[in-house]
């Protein structure tokens, strides 16, 4: 084999493997749903017809429930960043010898399942539990009860991606150059100043990379509605999984699932178009 | 990234048409399963006993439905080995899971399914249930109860023997909900936030029906649907706080809610460690329901399987299932055997109901076809507020 030739193939055996895991559990499974997608007729019988008024039909019966997980996911990934930004801040710059200890704090949860830490909060949020007391008490419980409203939902979403949060802005701020703080305090700017000129900028990368990490996930979850949720609180995931096994209506399910895909894309590539590339992507993209 | 950009532009239409190589492959191999089925009801198959019963046997069930003991007992009267999975949660969900094989002619390997009355005719008009022979079940021929012999779905039982039977009527918290004794007095606005109702279609806008004084067999697809908006403007109001399925269980006990739409065997096995909790029959009536056991298409060893059914029929064995698990038992003879081991459970209207205590009760009333398909989606377009 001559160099030019290895050269050429050895990009597509480093590929390989991806490759066929991407085609056996990504492309496959959406040509499947693609297909169901566009059958007509009721379990059993279904039969492919392109018929797109699954589409049409799927969409504007549960426009509202569309809205609401943009909602609830949005305010979950705004909070988590609000939250999640100081914390890896502290990390990267003020922890000292507690980082890994800290570090190893924001990744604990996930040595127990996702759904056991869900319930938990349903524990812990119920009606008369100490926490409700106190949240009654200072006015944030208007309806008297916490859980089974929205705000629960938006709770539990922001509890359990905090951790995809907080990561990549470690990672990012955690490699910058302290120089280049130092320079910009030499150069007489004040400690916002060099936040926002220095500090900020440098760290987009995280918190794009971050904010993307839980929005995609938070907006397409329905284990948090389900259990912290009440009756007006279901999002799109819970429609997909109730018409799928409680309706039985497959077709409908998958059209959601593509619409609710589609969305998902838009939304992130205005938002990489507004946060620019380079900020997603690093230095390299520059 | 460099070497991304530096890529010949022969590369990626290389991918693309491995990709699709690849695609086309399994698309061939995986052809013909789906979920397509032919139309049409199709002739069911008939079990053939073969000789003694042995070999392995699977079963699926709903979790907490039976005695420790009972599995024991049949393996070792009969030395079948038997797996008892605990894996059905719902009966719609489970269908839709096993959907996909039972179109294909297989049962994931499971002999015996346990599931609602209304699964029945809907199972059966799509080919996925056998014929049993009813010379491997004279136990069942001997001490089915007499009310459940000819339900209309079913009329000769020739697919479905039930499993246990209960009632569908409201647990209250007596201590904080003492007024509460029909379905109308859900909608008290007194218990706002404090009301949760089953998920089950067929169970709550029946009851919520009897509150409005229509009879569910009766109902027509506007009562459905006018019971359902009753149902939607109670979540809307926030006075349903939330559709449950068994969860409304850990509602009762931890304060969340003080008045549910619930089964009766739960609240027999809940007052043990809630004695505040009981279960009302509703001024309306209740629902009466069963769940049957059923020996679905490609299931291994109908012979060990209809074995099964058999022996859960004799009073003796269903006396220790009975006492576990408090339904309403299906078979003849068990409330004289209990009546000696424990009196008290044997006079539990809950357990043994006398014909006068569910004198108002109504069975799952019909729903098929157009009907069903549109009530189904008002109702969970109500559950996905």
């Amino acid at each position: 084999m001559t160099t030019a030739l290895r050269r050429r193939i050895v990009p597509y055996f480093l590929l390989g493997p991806g490759t066929i895991w991407l085609v056996v559990f990504f492309v496959v499974p959406l040509y499947f749903m693609g297909k169901l997608s566009l059958e007509s007729g009721s379990v059993g019988n279904l039969e492919f017809s392109w018929n797109w008024s699954n589409y049409s039909e799927a969409l504007s019966a549960y426009d509202t429930q569309f809205v609401r997980s943009f909602l609830y996911g949005g305010a979950a990934t705004l909070l988590a960043l609000l939250i999640a930004y100081p914390l890896a801040y502290a990390i990267a710059f003020k922890a000292g010898r507690w980082r890994n200890l800290m570090l190893f704090a924001v990744v604990a949860p996930f040595l127990t399942t996702y759904l056991i830490r869900t319930i938990a909060w349903e524990t812990i949020l119920s009606d008369e539990s100490p926490v409700t007391e106190v949240l009654k008490a200072i006015g944030l419980a208007p309806s008297g009860h916490v859980l089974a409203t929205g705000g629960a939902v938006i709770a539990g979403l922001t509890y359990n991606f905090l951790p995809f949060m907080v990561l990549p802005i470690y990672a990012s701020l955690e490699r910058i150059d302290v120089r280049l703080i130092e320079a910009a305090k030499d150069l007489y700017a004040s400690a916002t100043q060099s936040f926002l000129r220095v500090t900020l900028p440098l760290s987009m990368p995280g918190v794009v990379a971050g904010t993307l990490l839980t929005f995609i996930p938070a907006v397409g979850d329905y284990v948090n509605a389900q259990f912290l949720g009440g009756a007006g609180n279901r999002m799109i995931g819970n429609v997909i999984q109730s018409l799928y096994l409680s309706q039985s209506d497959y077709p409908s399910a998958a059209a959601l699932s593509f619409v609710l895909m589609a969305l998902i894309m838009i939304a992130v590539v205005i938002y990489i178009r507004f946060a620019g590339s380079e900020a997603l992507m690093g230095e390299e993209a520059r | 990234m460099s070497s991304m950009r530096t890529r010949k532009p022969g590369g990626s239409l290389a991918v693309l048409a491995l990709l699709v190589a690849a695609l086309s492959l399994l698309v061939a191999a995986c052809g013909g399963g789906g979920i397509e089925g032919g139309g049409g009801e199709k002739e069911a198959e008939q079990i053939k006993l073969e000789g003694k019963p042995s070999g392995e046997l699977t079963i699926s069930n709903w979790p907490l439905y039976i005695d420790k003991g009972t599995v024991p007992a049949f393996e070792q009267a009969t030395g079948v080995t038997v797996d008892y999975k605990e894996d059905i949660n719902a009966n719609e969900s489970f269908f839709n899971k096993m959907q996909p094989l039972l179109a294909r002619g297989e049962s994931g390997g499971r002999s015996i399914f346990v599931l609602a009355d209304y699964m029945v005719p809907k199972m059966r008009q799509l080919g996925y249930l056998q014929k049993f022979d009813k010379s491997g079940l004279p136990e069942v021929e001997k001490n089915l109860v007499a009310n459940l012999r000819n339900p209309p779905f079913d009329p000769n039982r020739e697919f479905s023997v039930p499993w246990q039977s209960g009632m569908t009527g409201v647990i209250v918290n007596t201590k904080k909900a003492p007024d509460v004794r029909s379905v109308c007095d859900l909608f008290d606005p007194k218990y706002k936030g404090k009301v949760d109702f089953l998920e089950e279609v067929r169970e709550t806008v029946p009851l919520v029906m009897k509150c409005e004084g229509v009879d569910p067999a009766k109902a027509t697809e506007a009562d459905w649907m006018k019971a359902i908006e009753k149902i939607k403007g109670a979540a809307e109001s926030g006075q349903i706080r939330n559709f449950t399925g068994n969860s409304y269980i850990q509602d009762l006990t931890s304060g969340n809610a003080v008045a549910v739409i619930g089964w009766s065997g739960d609240a027999v096995q809940l007052q043990v460690e809630s004695p505040e909790l009981e279960w009302r029959m509703p001024t309306e009536g209740c629902m009466l329901w069963s769940e049957n056991m059923l020996i679905p298409v490609g299931a291994p060893n109908p012979t060990a399987a209809e074995a099964w059914i058999n022996f859960v029929y004799k009073p003796a064995v269903q006396a220790d299932i009975a006492e576990f698990v408090n339904y309403v038992t299906p078979v003849e003879g068990v409330k004289e055997i209990l009546a000696k081991r424990d009196p008290k459970l044997a006079e539990n209207q809950l357990i043994f109901p006398s014909a006068s205590f569910t004198k108002k009760c109504s069975p799952t009333p019909p729903l098929e076809g157009e009907e069903e398909l549109n009530v189904i989606k008002a109702f969970d377009a109500v559950l996905n507020g």
